[in-house]
């Protein structure tokens, strides 16, 4: 067992033995895990395992039934959701959520709008720079509207890392892009990792998981089956069990 | 006692009026503005009709009921559902609906105040009411009409929506259009079919309240909208019992504070109970729709 | 010129105190909060301004200013009260506080001067500083429509839940909104009072409502730009054509009705897409060449 203090040391983010209950329904069923800085995590698992909920949980949008959740040691399980942005989550969420009636432009500005003077650079080249690197330069007076759905989820990225936030979480960040947008994504997880940014990852795309995770955590009705190295995970026969008759090694 | 006869007549027109309004915002989810205009033109209607010719009690109420009818299911057409289908969601299209039926209203309005010259109008009709009296009380027998008109269709359409294969679908709708569309529930037909049948309500509350009143003023109908809303919320989105209920409970409290004497506070019992239920029991005594923001 | 001034100065200020009660409404709408307080503000900065001169016997700005003041704390209060209503309810909420308003206000006494009302606080009002409050008005607005602030009313409304994600403080925003629709409806109010020197309960209800509702929906809901071109429409409108004199409350029926069913921003919705589509022509180009190779 690794000393509590050492592990606080190393740890970004720590999930206690961590429950979510809607009514009967037990979503998150008792989560322990942690999460060291500048490395790419995911979660895999079928329909209804939990993993959005999780991910909710995290970012304080879902009520915990259970459990406590910490950033750099510091407990925030009481803290209200729109504070956990400031303090340095960021997320995307499994459907698009873009303001319709704004610019490209504006959308990702918002992403930084709300955190201290200090941490937002010189807005106009910081939001010129992110767009660049998620690929959406082009298209920067333009509405959602008028973008592909895969243009839209880059958008959304763009919106999450704006802000430089220490933990990114994605709920299904490459869903109906086409393989080359996945590759692109992959690519940029991996550079803002190396930059210092840890993720924590939703997908469904089992190939893309294993490319680019660092760690995979492997759930299946609400509880955690498996941990470790990505392709150990995919091969653990409790995963391979959860997901069969579901394809188990289904990918791009 | 006679106060409470006369809180049943009110309670009857309340209820005639709230049912069709509550039917249609409970399943289809569309807080028609333009039912108070439906309720008066219906009226309005039948008093033209019978400018030149006397007409018999049914005849009058029967054009009235039609007209109701015909009206709110034109307003669906033209008004409502081009609002649903180009707005993105429900919520993007209430505030629209709402607006429009503001607008929609203001125009039978308008012309029913240009032809009578902004005063009351009536029927001239063949029948003509007699006085019962028992118990030493009086009621008139278009009062006796109402009550028990009010009651029939009040507890029948609970009874209907709760038990028939339709009113299953209207509350399925009310519940998950989506899901209910995708089970088969033809969401126009049965929208258009809400729609008219509330406007037949709401024509049928028109003719026996003026034929109760002996004429009713162009602005009636929307008076009669605001208590409307108190009726449905004090009984609660989505029951059609509580709608009974809250109908009756209103012209009581009503009627009680006429009876104290306190006559220039009558419509603040309605706004009051608005208010009041919202704030401590937002869902009435019997609604089950989602009523705080989460 | 000054023929053609002193000829509309009537209507010119009426034009103005129309878009400042448009504003009212339109400022919680565009936090997508359904409350039509503005109004009832109204009617709180009419009657304070009106009796802070008569029974206080002060001048006219300080009346004004108490109005203002106290409309704004009332309109707030009742906010903490609603805020947790979502939609369609919130609205049915703020309407009966309208409504109760205007029942308190017979029911005063001789503080309201009841159903007659009150008379003779003429204000030392003319139209300059009326353009000068109004300024001041748009450029509060314009910063809540400006960049960053814009953009976060904007998330606040067509996704709270998004706002909160991203760290915006949506029940503060939301209770802000309250306070500036409280503080523009009680100016709106008390300068329109003091202007004609007299109150009556019968002016101060649902039908402002309307007159404002008018002006954002034909205008634009999204920005004060749109309440003051449908407050200038809704004004000068009769004017200019004078059939419409006449048919004035179908017209304006009509137009609500149209606007809400075709035009969801009003005429500067149009222009907005216009000028969207003129600015972009080169972007959306280039994407339409990118999407076919790619």
């Amino acid at each position: 067992m690794v000393d509590t203090a050492v592990r606080r040391r190393t740890a970004l983010l720590e999930v206690e033995d961590l429950a979510v209950h809607f009514g009967g329904v037990k979503a998150v069923d008792g989560i322990t895990l942690q999460m060291r800085p500048g490395h790419i995590y995911g979660v895999l698992g079928p329909n209804g395992s939990g993993k959005s909920t999780l991910l909710g949980a995290v970012t304080r949008l879902t009520p915990l039934t259970r459990g406590r959740v910490l950033l750099e040691g510091q407990d925030y399980t009481r803290v209200p959701a729109r504070k956990v942005h400031r303090m340095g989550i960021a997320r995307t969420f499994q459907t698009v959520r873009l303001l319709d009636d704004r610019s490209v432009r504006d959308n990702i500005l918002l992403g930084q709008d709300t955190l201290a003077r200090r941490a937002r650079r010189t807005t106009g080249a910081r939001v010129d720079e992110v767009m660049e690197r998620v690929g959406v330069r082009e298209v920067a007076q333009l509405r959602p509207d008028e973008l592909s759905y895969g243009m839209q989820r880059r958008v959304e990225f763009a919106r999450a890392i704006i802000g430089s936030p220490r933990l990114l979480l994605l709920d299904e960040p490459t869903a109906g892009m086409n393989t080359a947008e996945r590759a692109e994504i992959g690519t940029l997880m991996k550079q803002l990792r190396d930059e210092g940014v840890t993720q924590f990852i939703v997908e469904h795309d089992v190939q893309m998981m294993v490319d680019t995770c660092d760690h995979l955590f492997a759930m299946n009705v609400g509880r955690l089956i498996a941990q470790g190295e990505p392709l150990e995970v995919v091969r653990h026969p409790a995963v391979q069990e959860a997901y069969v008759g579901k394809g188990a090694a289904r990918g791009a | 006692m006679q106060n409470l006869l006369n809180a049943a007549t009110l309670g009857s027109i309340y209820l005639l009026f709230a049912l069709g309004m509550a039917l249609v915002w409970g399943t289809i989810g569309i807080l028609n503005f333009a039912h108070g205009a439906t309720f008066m033109f219906s009226a309005f209607v039948g008093h033209l009709v019978t400018r030149d010719t006397e007409l018999p009690f049914v005849a009058v109420v029967l054009i009235a009921v039609l007209v109701g009818a015909a009206i709110a299911a034109l307003i669906q057409l033209l008004a409502f559902r081009p609002i649903l289908k180009r707005s993105k969601n429900q919520h993007a299209a209430e505030m629209r609906i709402l607006i429009g039926g503001i607008g929609v209203a203001a125009i039978p309005l308008a012309l029913a105040q240009h032809v009578t010259r902004s005063s009351p109008f009536g029927f001239r009709s063949s029948y003509d009411a007699e006085v019962i009296q028992f118990l030493g009380l009086r009621l008139t027998t278009t009062a006796a009409v109402v009550i028990v008109a009010g009651l029939a269709i009040g507890i029948g359409l609970t009874v209907w929506v709760r038990r028939s294969r339709q009113g299953l679908a209207l509350r399925a709708i009310g519940v998950d259009a989506e899901t209910a569309a995708g089970m088969g529930v033809n969401r126009t037909v049965l929208a258009f079919g809400t729609m008219a049948t509330a406007g037949a309500l709401a024509g049928l509350a028109g003719a026996l309240l003026t034929f109760q009143l002996g004429a009713i003023a162009p602005e009636t109908g929307d008076q009669l909208l605001i208590k409307a809303f108190a009726v449905i919320v004090l009984g609660g989105l989505g029951s059609m019992a509580g709608t009974v209920i809250g109908a009756y409970v209103l012209a009581g409290a009503e009627t009680l504070v006429l009876h104290l004497n306190y006559g220039t506070w009558v419509d603040a019992v309605s706004f009051g109970l608005i208010f009041l239920i919202l704030l401590a029991r937002p869902q009435g005594l019997f609604g089950r729709k989602e009523v705080r923001r989460t | 010129m000054s023929d053609w001034y002193s000829m509309n100065v009537v209507l010119i200020q009426t034009t103005l105190t129309t878009f400042l009660l448009a504003l009212s409404i339109q400022v919680p709408l565009r936090f997508g909060v359904f409350s039509f307080a503005g109004v009832g503000a109204f009617g709180i900065g009419g009657y304070t301004g009106v009796i802070a001169m008569v029974h206080l016997e002060w001048t006219t700005w300080p009346s004004v200013a108490l109005g203002t003041l106290l409309a704004g704390v009332v309109v707030f209060g009742l906010g903490l009260l609603v805020q947790r209503l979502n939609g369609l309810y919130m609205g049915m909420a703020t309407i009966a506080f309208t409504l109760i308003i205007s029942v308190v206000a017979v029911n005063g006494g001789d503080l309201t001067g009841g159903a007659g009302g009150l008379y003779g606080a003429l204000g030392d009002i003319y139209t300059g500083h009326i353009v000068a409050i109004a300024a001041v008005v748009v450029a509060v607005a314009v910063w809540t429509e400006a960049k960053g602030m814009g953009r976060r009313i904007d998330t606040v409304r067509d996704d709270p839940e998004l706002a909160g994600a991203i760290g915006i403080d949506v029940a503060k925003y939301r209770l802000a909104s309250f306070a500036i629709s409280g503080l523009i409806g009680g100016l709106a109010g008390a300068i329109t009072t003091l202007l004609r020197s007299t109150i009556t309960p019968a002016e101060v209800n649902f039908h402002l409502v309307i007159v404002a509702l008018t002006a954002i929906v034909v205008g634009g809901a999204r920005s004060w730009v749109g309440a003051l071109i449908g407050a200038v429409v809704f004004v000068w409108l009769p004017t200019v054509i004078s059939f419409v004199a006449e048919w004035e409350k179908v017209v304006y029926g009509l137009i609500v009705a149209v606007a809400a069913i075709y035009l969801p921003n009003g005429v500067l919705g149009v222009v907005k897409d216009v000028v969207h589509r003129v600015r972009t022509r080169d972007e959306r180009a280039r994407l339409a060449v990118l999407q076919e190779k790619g």
